[in-house]
């Protein structure tokens, strides 16, 4: 079965950490790019013919994913594509999944051979074995799988994309955009269709000035009984990145042995941008407390409850504690830091303080001197 | 086919079994042993050459080259997949003239590939050992050989008198040019030890291949026979002056000095750097090290992929260990996918790839200040069992 993988990049909703990349390019669990679960799990399912989908802010993400070889895209046929808002078709930027789709109805069509299309995004985190559900929506005979996950609707958190299903696993109802009640299931984003369902909905759609995939085509779709809806209730965890507060949490939470091993399954490994650094240095005076460390560091201080990213140095008597800190930053000696998230290239000064609070992390800006 | 003219490539001995590697040689070649937390030792003149600006590497291969031809694969890792470059694995072959067979010497394996090297039309062919840890710019070596017109150059680092005896020893004149040639002298007349590293213009070295397989006394070896052979006829010989750090890791205690080497915060030698002195590796795909609020770690390198629960202190864990609970790491080096179980105890050892180590086992031992350090060894994928003892020097 030939396989066809489209990666949306996803808004940006989380202010300064986001100003200059899009969601998939947002730095994730220490050594990853938020988009190297999307991209992993395609690999791992041995899709070989991925187009990445985005909007604005792609540069650091192109720089990041090259032409795909540490996931094994690098091909000659199929392989990877980068498919970019282009002037000719529409001078503003894409307003819908569809709409982007329909700009990239090109790429849609090239891969002949491929019968299926899985849809990820780069804001919800899993490590998903992506041929049981191409599997489940063979079996189903459905026009679309929904993979969702149960325990994310709690009445408050806005969802996408929430599901009902009765007994059987049969659709009752669907929500879009709403604060889904407790016994709902929150789409995952990640879809699988017929491709030539998709291109044929794609362009029906937006002959009528439909742009939303979620709303137009899978929710309006199953209104009117012309789609039918298939879910796929998956297991494992499911990170959903969509504000700070989560994705702050979420990090933290890898600390944990049994989060990561569901989120780093040594079958189906994660795969990113190879960048060569030594392993980390741990000093003589340093003390790590539950902590995630990637390559590369210099550990002087003390470090507890954090993540943190390549290549980051702690110099003496610095306190690091609950607190994200991304690649290349540096912590001066006796610099106290708690609840923060730290962009790459930082500067803490010796003996400087940062203390926020769980719920609302300091964030320094990438490339700043505090 | 078209190859294009490239000034300079290098050769790669990597053939070599390296029995005094003892355990951690049996079922892999030398180059392919495990070094520095996430390393392999090929990795480090395989990125010299890169980072020196060679892009075209023969590595000759013979004793068990399963593991590393795996690892060297495509030549990727270090960039050497480009239209224009290569890693280019050369095991001996069957040849029509029958002078062909398993390579009898480091000159030979030259010899069996000259129709490689020709493809290239070098102006000079750098030859390598894939034995040593060291950052060299070959570069300056080619020009310094360019320079004076040498036909072949030779680095050299300077040694005690008393280490003298056991290295090929190359008296100079003090332009540095080369006029005897000395192997393992008992009373050595200088210092200059050579580093098995040579630069030589290949048209020269081409002919004294061609040469030397005529000899049939020879032994076909760049030591023992070319260089002296080529001194005699009076070919101009430099010696290249290298005062970085250099190990031959040759035995098991060189190997376990040179990981030791890498610790302390100015360690003796530095690993990290400026981008052109990066050391290349194959990527193991694994995420970040877990350090667990019961682990203590001092004074070590941790790589990617570990779980650490134990205690660390001056030592090099590499990708994919787990140090259980109270175990105890001291002066170690703990090689890829090892596992320590909790309250095991490991002290002046090496434990070899996916070697695994039970509870509460006890593998080596403390040394006194100044006593000689014996270093225990495991043989990958070796268990030793729940409470066993491994013992001061021993071997699984």
């Amino acid at each position: 079965m030939n396989v066809m993988g489209i990666i949306f990049t996803n808004d940006a909703t989380m202010g300064e950490l986001t100003d200059k990349r899009t969601m998939a390019s947002l730095p994730f669990g220490g050594r990853y790019r938020q988009v190297d679960f999307a991209l992993s799990n395609l690999s791992n399912a041995g899709v070989r013919h991925v187009g990445i989908i985005s909007r604005h802010n792609y540069q650091s993400l192109m720089n990041h994913i090259g032409d795909g070889e540490e996931w094994g895209l690098e091909l000659e046929e199929g392989g990877l594509e980068f498919l970019t808002p282009y002037a000719q078709s529409s001078t503003h930027t894409y307003r819908g999944k569809l709409e982007s789709l329909a700009n990239a109805m090109d790429f849609l069509e090239y891969g002949a051979d491929d019968e299926l299309v899985v849809m990820t995004d780069s804001a919800i985190l899993s490590n998903i074995d992506l041929t049981a559900v191409l599997s489940a929506h063979v079996a189903s005979g459905k026009d679309v799988t929904v993979v969702t996950k149960a325990g994310i609707c709690n009445g408050k958190k806005t969802i996408d994309l929430a599901v009902k299903v009765d007994d059987k696993g049969e659709v009752t109802d669907m929500l879009v955009d709403y604060a889904a009640p407790a016994d709902y299931a929150a789409s995952m984003d990640i879809f699988v269709l017929g491709k030539q369902f998709l291109i044929r909905s794609v362009k029906e759609m937006i002959a009528r000035d439909k742009f939303h995939m979620d709303r137009d085509l899978v929710l309006g779709g199953w209104q009117r009984g012309v789609v039918s809806v298939n879910t796929f209730p998956f297991e494992g965890i499911a990170m959903f990145n969509e504000s700070v507060e989560e994705y702050y949490n979420n990090s933290l939470s890898l600390i944990n042995p049994e989060v990561r091993k569901d989120m780093f399954d040594g079958r189906h490994p994660v795969y990113t941008k190879v960048r060569f650094r030594v392993p980390t240095y741990y000093g003589e005076d340093s003390e790590i407390d539950n902590a995630l460390i990637a390559d590369g560091c210099m550990l002087e201080g003390q470090v507890k409850d954090s993540v943190l990213f390549r290549n980051v140095t702690v110099d003496k008597d610095a306190e690091v504690e609950n607190c994200i800190i991304f690649n290349d930053t540096v912590i001066g000696e006796g610099a106290e830091l708690k609840y923060a998230i730290l962009d790459k290239d930082v500067t803490v000064t010796p003996g400087a303080k940062l203390i926020g609070t769980k719920k609302n992390p300091v964030i320094v800006k990438r490339g700043e001197t505090v | 086919m078209y190859f294009q003219k490239k000034r300079v490539i290098a050769m790669l001995l990597a053939g070599g079994q390296g029995s005094r590697l003892k355990v951690l040689t049996e079922k892999t070649a030398k180059p392919a042993v495990p070094f520095g937390g996430k390393y392999r030792i090929i990795d480090f003149p395989l990125s010299n050459c890169v980072n020196s600006g060679i892009d075209t590497v023969g590595i000759l291969t013979q004793y068990q080259p399963l593991e590393l031809n795996e690892y060297i694969g495509n030549g990727q890792p270090w960039g050497l997949n480009k239209t224009h470059s290569c890693a280019q694995v050369l095991p001996p072959y069957e040849r029509h003239d029958k002078k062909s067979g398993w390579y009898k010497g480091t000159a030979n394996a030259i010899y069996q590939n000259i129709d490689f090297v020709d493809r290239f039309n070098p102006d000079y062919v750098v030859v390598l050992s894939g034995d040593h840890i060291y950052k060299m710019d070959y570069s300056a070596m080619v020009e310094y050989h360019e320079k004076h017109n040498a036909s072949c150059t030779i680095a050299v680092r300077n040694v005690s008198l008393e280490e003298a005896t056991r290295f090929g020893i190359l008296n100079t004149n003090p332009d540095n040019t080369i006029y005897e040639f000395e192997e393992k002298p008992a009373h050595p007349k200088s210092t200059n030890a050579s580093m098995g590293i040579y630069c030589f213009t290949w048209s020269v070295l081409r002919d004294a291949l061609l040469f030397d397989e005529d000899d049939p006394k020879s032994s076909n070896d760049f030591g023992k026979n070319i260089i002296p052979m080529l001194l005699a006829a009076g070919h101009k010989m430099m010696a290249y002056p290298f005062d970085g750090y250099w190990k031959d890791v040759g035995t098991i205690d060189s190997l376990w000095e040179a990981n030791m080497d890498l610790l302390g915060k100015n360690p003796t030698f530095q690993l990290r750097g400026s981008k052109k002195s990066t050391i290349y590796a194959r990527n193991s795909a694994l995420p970040s090290s877990y350090i667990d609020e019961k682990a203590v770690i001092v004074d070590s390198f941790v790589a990617e992929g570990c779980e650490v629960y134990g205690s660390v202190k001056h030592s090099v864990i590499s990708v994919g260990c787990t140090i259980g609970d109270g175990a105890q790491i001291e002066d170690a080096v703990i090689m890829p996918g090892v596992v320590v179980e909790a309250g095991a105890i490991v002290r002046h050892a090496i434990l070899g790839e996916d070697s695994h180590i039970c509870r509460n086992a006890v593998v080596g031992g403390a040394f006194a200040e100044g006593e000689k350090k014996k270093i225990s060894v495991t043989s990958k994928g070796a268990v030793v069992e729940a409470n066993a003892v491994l013992k001061p020097g021993d071997m699984l």
